[in-house]
């Protein structure tokens, strides 16, 4: 558990980050947006003590960060960044074994464990590990930086804009992974995004900030109906937010069982966010479908009505 | 493939070219009855006659023309071209020595200074075309050495280098000795000083404000002015200091001509230095730090290693630049091959100037070699 009392970080004559506070519970995924320069990093680094905080508080499980040794700190702590910060001098799988290796584990335990986050990955040992990061795609190379994070096996995981680099096609590829992983792992994750339809895809809680301040948190769904102010709204997309809303529902969530009418011809997987279905009905200028599931056999429908209709 | 490559490559054509003119219009060789008396230039025609003048520029066109369409394998004939043309030089001069009296003396003339200038470009441009890896390049260097070298042992005396070089071949062995040993112990000193100097102006902004001002106003003196400006201290201190004057310490010498080379290499060694540690891309060090790395294995593990290839540059500019101002180092005792140099302008004996001037560009060469290569050597560690 991550808590944040007060915490003010002051550069100069500049408050980067004004008495915030917060909470990430155990196996909690906290997501940060805001526009850029409104302290997401610094609040980051101030975490891992990358940065020294100047004023307030920020407990790991009930113990200040200040009383630990930062070097052990960091070592508890997997960190993510954008531009991966891979070690171009080192192969990827002496990048993986970086913590583990500081940590002193015997070397059959590091090698294990190395080849045990490559398989996690998806990053094939035979033609990854002797590779050097820039012989990398980006993806592969972010990858890499989260098998990195993870190799101690971290409580807690800060990752910052870690996917900010990627196409999107790739980026939602990793996202769904990064949801697996912790599905698994359950880790404490701190995540900073530009991107919101990212933020809310991962987010267990949503912080919105501004200006070194925290405008608002929550759960996503709870952000996008009750936005404090304009721009919290605006953040989180404005008009476009009925469809950010649909995107994180799924048609399994609206769908009916089979009734007595005929099958609608187009069909729909259960598992698409209501966002993709609309858009089918859009596509085809239909106002129902049928959904099906992973075998393509036809379990319940879905009408406009039902989609729009009342709230999750 | 061969399509692309069939434009002539210019840079041959014209090397060759210009070579054939210079042969045919240039004087190849000067005779000199003895060592005082200046020589009667000659070209090549002269010399062996028309006959083996015109036999020579076959090869040259034949580059030429292998140049104007370069596929691989044309390129490949040229190249072993370009190697005989080198390797032969030193058995036409062996010929024109046969012809010449006991006791003349045999120089070589700007046509064959520039012959040798132009292939050895011919050789560098092919060596690229071909992307041949530098140690290739330089076995190709081997016959043309092996030619020169039984040349002169067989045939040659007459050649009045080699006459100048016989006369002091000790002194020459001992000058090398020295020229290595001041700028090997100048550089060695700078890199060390250098380090540490880099390493305390990356903690302090003063230090960095200071040292490179003062770095950069020593460059600025010439390298003459430097040695004049140690003179009078360095004496004043061997007079005073009486283990500094045992060590033998005083106003001219080994020790100003070691201290100025010193105060020259500084600069390219902490600018060298220092850059490399700073433009290590801070992603990387973040991320380094953000993993728990101390701040020891950071700059140890991280840093340097990155640095290094940089480092190593410097290093090599240093050494380099430090040869040749060990050359003029010799104006004020310092020995070392500028001693022939400077005797050789003296006598107005040209080939003695050469004796001193060609080993120093020689090793020049044979150092940024050495170095190019071992920095290549580091970044195959994936840091390109
Ligand atoms: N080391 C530093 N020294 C001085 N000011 C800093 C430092 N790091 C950050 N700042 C300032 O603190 C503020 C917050 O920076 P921060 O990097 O946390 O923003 P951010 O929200 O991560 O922005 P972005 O989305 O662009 O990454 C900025 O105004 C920045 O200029
Ligand atoms: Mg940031």
């Amino acid at each position: 558990m991550i808590e944040l009392f007060d915490v003010t970080k002051r550069f100069g004559e500049e408050v980067a980050v004004d008495a915030i506070s917060l909470r990430v519970q155990k196996g909690e995924l906290c997501v940060l947006v805001g526009t850029s320069g409104c302290g997401k990093s610094t609040t980051l680094r101030m975490i891992n003590r990358l940065i020294e905080h100047s004023d307030g508080e920020i407990h790991l499980d009930g113990q200040p960060v200040r009383t630990f040794d930062e070097v052990t700190l960091r070592r508890r702590i997997g960190y993510v960044i954008q531009n991966t910060g891979l070690f171009p001098h080192w192969t990827v799988a002496r990048n993986i074994g970086l913590v583990p290796r500081l940590l002193k584990w015997p070397r059959a335990q590091v090698r294990e464990r190395v080849e045990t986050l490559m398989a996690l990955l998806g990053l094939p040992i035979e033609e990854f590990a002797a590779k050097y990061p820039h012989q990398l795609s980006g993806g592969q190379a972010q990858r890499v930086g989260v098998a990195r994070a993870l190799a101690a096996d971290p409580e807690i995981l800060l990752m910052d804009e870690p996917f900010g680099a990627l196409d999107p096609i790739t980026r939602e590829a990793l996202q769904h992974e990064l949801l697996d992983l912790q599905a698994r792992l359950h880790k404490t994750i701190v995540f900073v995004t530009h991107d919101m339809d990212e933020a809310l895809a991962l987010a267990d809680r949503l912080v919105v900030m501004r200006q070194g301040r925290i405008v608002q948190q929550g759960p996503p769904l709870e952000l996008l109906h009750e936005p404090v102010d304009d721009f919290v709204a605006s953040m989180l997309g404005g008009d476009a937010r009925g469809l950010k809303e649909a995107a994180l529902t799924r048609v399994r969530d609206r769908m009916l069982p089979l009734g007595p009418r005929l099958l609608a011809h187009e069909r729909v997987a259960v598992d698409v966010p209501l966002n993709q279905a609309l858009s089918l009905m859009l596509w085809h200028r239909v106002d129902r479908l049928t959904v099906v599931d992973d075998d393509d056999i036809p379990i319940g429908e879905l009408s406009l009505r039902r989609l729009v209709g009342s709230k999750a | 493939m061969q399509q692309a490559r069939s434009k002539p490559n210019a840079v041959l054509l014209v090397l060759m070219l210009v070579g054939v003119v210079a042969w045919l219009t240039l004087p190849a060789i000067s005779v000199a009855p003895n060592r005082i008396v200046p020589g009667t230039p000659q070209r090549a025609q002269e010399a062996l006659g028309w006959g083996v003048a015109l036999l020579a520029t076959v090869p040259m066109l034949g580059v030429a023309t292998l140049a104007w369409r370069p596929f691989t394998w044309h390129l490949r004939a040229a190249l072993v071209l370009v190697v005989g043309l080198l390797a032969a030089m030193p058995l036409w001069l062996s010929g024109v020595a046969a012809t010449l009296e006991a006791a003349s003396r045999l120089g070589l003339g700007s046509a064959l200074w520039l012959l040798l200038f132009l292939w050895l470009l011919a050789l560098i441009e092919l060596r690229a075309r071909l992307a041949l890896s530098r140690p290739l390049g330089w076995a190709l260097l081997l016959p043309v050495l092996l030619a020169w070298w039984v040349c002169l042992m067989q045939w040659l005396a007459p050649l009045a280098l080699y006459r100048e070089y016989q006369v002091r071949s000790d002194q020459f062995v001992g000058a090398i000795g020295q020229h290595l040993a001041l700028v090997g112990s100048a550089v060695g000193a700078a890199l060390l000083l250098g380090v540490c100097l880099a390493l305390a102006m990356r903690r302090r902004a003063g230090v960095r404000r200071v040292g490179f001002g003062i770095l950069n106003f020593l460059q600025t003196i010439p390298s003459i002015a430097l040695f004049g400006l140690l003179l009078a201290p360095l004496a004043w201190l061997a007079s005073r200091v009486e283990w500094l004057a045992a060590l033998g310490v005083s106003g001219i010498g080994w020790a100003p001509a070691w201290l100025a080379l010193l105060g020259y290499s500084l600069l390219p060694m902490v600018r060298n230095t220092f850059v490399a540690l700073e433009e290590v891309d801070p992603a990387v060090i973040e991320a380094a730090r953000g993993m728990g790395m101390s701040q020891r294995q950071v700059f140890l593990q991280v840093r340097l290693p990155l640095a290094l290839p940089v480092v190593l540059e410097g290093i090599r500019i240093t050494t380099v630049q430090a040869i040749g101002l060990t050359a003029v180092a010799a104006l004020i005792g310092a020995g070392g091959l500028g001693t022939f140099i400077f005797q050789g302008l003296g006598q107005a004996a040209m080939d003695l100037v050469l004796l001193g001037a060609l080993p120093i560009i020689a090793l020049a060469l044979m150092v940024d070699a050495l170095l190019s290569a071992l920095a290549d050597w580091l970044r195959q560690g994936g840091t390109t």
